[in-house]
């Protein structure tokens, strides 16, 4: 790469373009990747990403590059700033945020999101319903492992 | 009473298991490549685009969950949620049987161990309970079962990397502590509490094989003295040894090797010794690991002191010792020594003196320093004034156990109504208490329930059998039932004097979250009982003795028994017929009964002296002795 190619242009699935500085970007391994084997121009397409979400990822990514490169009094801050961040997402953009940060590929915002959903999601039907998921126990397994769990590792 | 002493050593490092989690979310990033492969087998491609450009499609957010899933589950700690997570779907099961690291066992017969391997692939901590807790009033007979042999014989095989075993009531012999030592290179933790079946020479052993040990927390547990020097054994240089508990050993130790064994522990932070290590032997200790935040101080009386020679200065040792929040021990208390505590009574959040014999005089200057206690523990000889002082002071005071000097129970107690009442009215916060006393008023328990409705706690033990109101000469109804009625978050319950009916009624219709009650010569009728099994919904232990219930009580609750942990109950009215009755409609509930001899009167031959009924999800236990029997 070289030094003057700073600054690198994400577009997203519905084209939406946002320039950002190189040292950001390159958190997402996906995009380091890209880079590194020249397959991309500056100008890098994802195709799996919102605007919308990609917006947000981008926030984190500069937040985390510019305190990075700073000593520990800011960890703490960092961390408030984390809690904040994903607080008042409503569950339908933490999931896309998690899609995001798993196809990114940027484990600290992987971490943080699922972090978040752990926090949230706590019933089965919750995780049916916003998940998105079927239920494919049949009626005589899923009471099997309903009656282990109760009986042998709950407390 | 074994138990009630042990739970401190639980409490003061028991931490949230979720809080854990969240204080270092990137240390649990490395993933268990055993799991993460079964995510990636399950069918994702979503990192495949290394080299090439991103896949134009997007993805199907089903391929992509499993692919996270075991990211979510990490941080997933709280055996609820994870039990909640395995009810999904297959995928899920499957990732969440791969990724639970820590397995709680609540009765070590309510499965076989080859479930637990069949199930789960990478347990590291294993939490296992054996026999009942009226095992500890000798209401079992020695060598009844809860054998840890066939479980660590299972763990060895299947969990190479099992870090942490804690046992509760289980039987463990120096065989299974050598299998344990040999078969897990990093074990790390091993906590025994109320156990017994091995010595000193299986504690050699294992401290001498597990390198990477940093706790080893030997608690109530019964040890046989096998004449071993076993604090030599621990390998040479640094430890990781974080904590060392024995107070329960009852074999003298070689200072001179604790005394080195403490030095080269740097990472030390709690330390409970035994009764033989004196005043003067703690004073070095001390002085060497001004690190330790938590100590039992063993004896807590000096040896013989040479005349002329100068005594160490006890209290300086604690004014340098500023990290100690926990304080226990005084096995064998000398009282004039126990003010040297005092300059670390401001720091304690827990201070256990239940095995110190102290008047009041003695503990009301200590205790009026102790602004922070959170966590108390004493004698009755501290008396209602002592307990006065303990309310004037500890305004932050969630737990009060106050156990008797002398059980004999006829004895005079000195602590009653007014040092419940006392309490009540100066510890706003109280969450938990265990009073043992002979006199109680219903007035002074309903006070208790208005000023301190954040009890989750309430054990009280009026010892004598079927004892009143003191003042009223009335049955204790109206003060339990206040409990039941003002304390909304109660979850464990032990009743005691005399107790009508009426007062079950009361505790079955209120105690919506009572998980375990514990009842002793109380009650009129089979009514009682079935005032208990028809409500309490969140019941999930009772253990009764002395009660004059019978098969009609105990069928009552035929409906529940599958939605509880156990049922145990000894000399009350049941007869082998009834019990049979419930085995037999209930294929999955074991109901063992035994009795303390054999009797073969016929007018006695149906009696059943004691029933003890758990649900099992493999049938009957194989291991049951003689004297029981599995109906």
């Amino acid at each position: 790469m070289s030094k003057s190619e700073k600054k690198i242009v994400l577009k997203s699935l519905d084209n939406e373009a946002f320039e950002v500085e190189k040292a950001v970007a390159l958190q997402s391994q996906t995009i380091w990747v890209m880079c590194e084997d020249k397959c991309v121009g500056n100008e890098i397409p994802l195709e799996n990403v919102t605007g919308q979400i990609l917006a947000k990822v981008i926030d984190y990514c500069k937040k985390h590059a510019v305190v990075d490169g700073d000593g520990d009094e800011s960890s703490e801050e960092l961390k408030n700033w984390d809690t904040e961040f994903t607080k008042n997402m409503d569950q339908s953009t933490l999931f896309n945020m998690i899609l995001a940060a798993n196809y990114l590929n940027i484990k600290s915002l992987l971490n943080l999101t699922c972090q978040a959903v752990a926090d949230k999601t706590k019933t089965i039907d919750e995780f049916h319903t916003f998940l998105n998921i079927e239920n494919n126990f049949t009626p005589e397994e899923e009471a099997q492992i309903c009656q282990e769990n109760l009986w042998a590792f709950d407390d | 009473m074994k138990e009630d002493r042990s739970e401190m050593a639980a409490k003061d490092v028991e931490l949230d298991p979720r809080s854990a989690a969240i204080s270092e979310p990137l240390s649990s990033s490395s993933s268990s490549p055993a799991a993460f492969n079964a995510v990636v087998s399950a069918g994702n491609k979503s990192r495949s685009c290394k080299s090439s450009l991103p896949v134009t499609q997007p993805p199907c957010p089903g391929h992509v969950l499993e692919n996270v899933l075991e990211n979510v589950l990490q941080f997933l700690t709280c055996r609820r949620d994870r039990n909640a997570v395995s009810l999904v779907c297959r995928s899920w099961y499957r990732v969440e049987a791969q990724t639970r690291f820590e397995v709680f066992i609540g009765n070590c017969y309510s499965l076989s161990p080859s479930r637990l391997t069949r199930r789960f692939k990478g347990v590291r901590s294993l939490l296992l309970k054996g026999k009942p807790r009226f095992a500890d009033f000798n209401l079992m007979p020695p060598d009844w079962g809860a054998q840890f042999a066939p479980w660590v014989a299972a763990t060895a095989m299947a969990y190479p990397w099992l870090e942490k075993v804690n046992l509760k009531r289980m039987f463990v012999t120096d065989d299974d502590l050598a299998l344990l030592a040999e078969s897990f290179p990093g074990f790390k933790e091993l906590i025994l509490r109320c156990c017994e079946g091995f010595g000193t020479s299986g504690i050699a052993l294992f401290a001498n094989k597990c390198r990477q040990l940093k706790v080893l927390d030997l608690i109530e547990s019964e040890v046989t003295d096998d004449e071993v020097d076993w604090i030599s054994c621990f390998p040479e240089g640094e430890t990781h040894l974080e904590s060392l508990s024995f107070e329960c050993v009852e074999s003298p130790i070689n200072f001179k090797a604790l005394e080195g064994l403490v030095l080269r522990s740097p990472f030390l932070k709690k330390l409970r010794t035994s009764r033989f290590v004196s005043l003067e032997e703690l004073h070095r200790l001390m002085v060497q690991a001004s690190q330790l935040t938590s100590l039992g101080t063993g004896s807590f009386s000096p040896n013989d002191v040479p005349q002329g020679e100068q005594e160490p200065d006890y209290a300086s040792a604690f004014r340098a010792s500023k990290s100690i929040v926990c304080l226990s021990g005084f096995r064998e208390l000398t009282p004039e020594y126990l003010p040297a505590i005092s300059p670390v009574c401001a720091n304690l959040t827990s201070l256990n003196l239940s095995y110190a014999n102290i008047s009041p005089d003695i503990l009301k200057p200590i205790i009026r320093n102790c602004h922070n206690i959170r966590v108390f523990w004493a004698l009755d000889s501290i008396c209602d004034e002592g307990l006065q002082a303990v309310a004037a002071t500890c305004k932050e005071l969630r737990e009060l156990r106050v156990f008797p000097s002398d059980p004999l129970e006829d004895s005079e107690s000195p602590v009653s109504a007014l040092g419940l009442q006392a309490i009540s009215e100066g510890c706003r916060k109280l969450e938990s208490i265990l009073y043992f006393c002979q006199r109680m008023t219903n007035g002074a328990v309903i006070a208790m329930s208005e000023n301190c409705p954040q009890l989750t706690v309430f054990r009280l033990c009026i010892m004598g059998r079927y004892r009143p109101d003191h003042v009223t000469g009335k049955p204790m109804d109206d003060g339990f039932g206040a409990i039941v009625k003002n304390c909304k978050k109660l979850t464990r319950l032990a009743v005691s004097g005399l107790l009508t009916d009426e007062a079950f009624s009361i505790i079955g219709e209120h105690g919506k979250l009572i998980r375990t009650l514990s009842v002793a010569f109380a009650g009129d009728s089979d009514m009682a009982l079935r005032y208990i099994l028809e409500g309490c919904p969140k019941l999930q232990k009772l253990e009764i003795r002395d009660c004059p219930f019978g098969d009609v009580g105990l069928r009552s609750g035929m409906h529940r028994y599958h939605n509880m942990r156990f049922v145990w109950m000894s000399y009350c009215r049941l007869t082998r017929g009834g019990c049979r009755d419930i085995a037999h409609a209930l294929p999955s509930v074991v109901a063992e009964v035994f009795g303390s001899d054999v009797d073969d009167d016929d007018d006695n031959a149906d009696y059943v002296e004691t029933l003890y009924m758990y649900r099992s999800l493999d049938g009957a236990r194989k291991d049951a002795p003689k004297f029981v029997t599995i109906l």
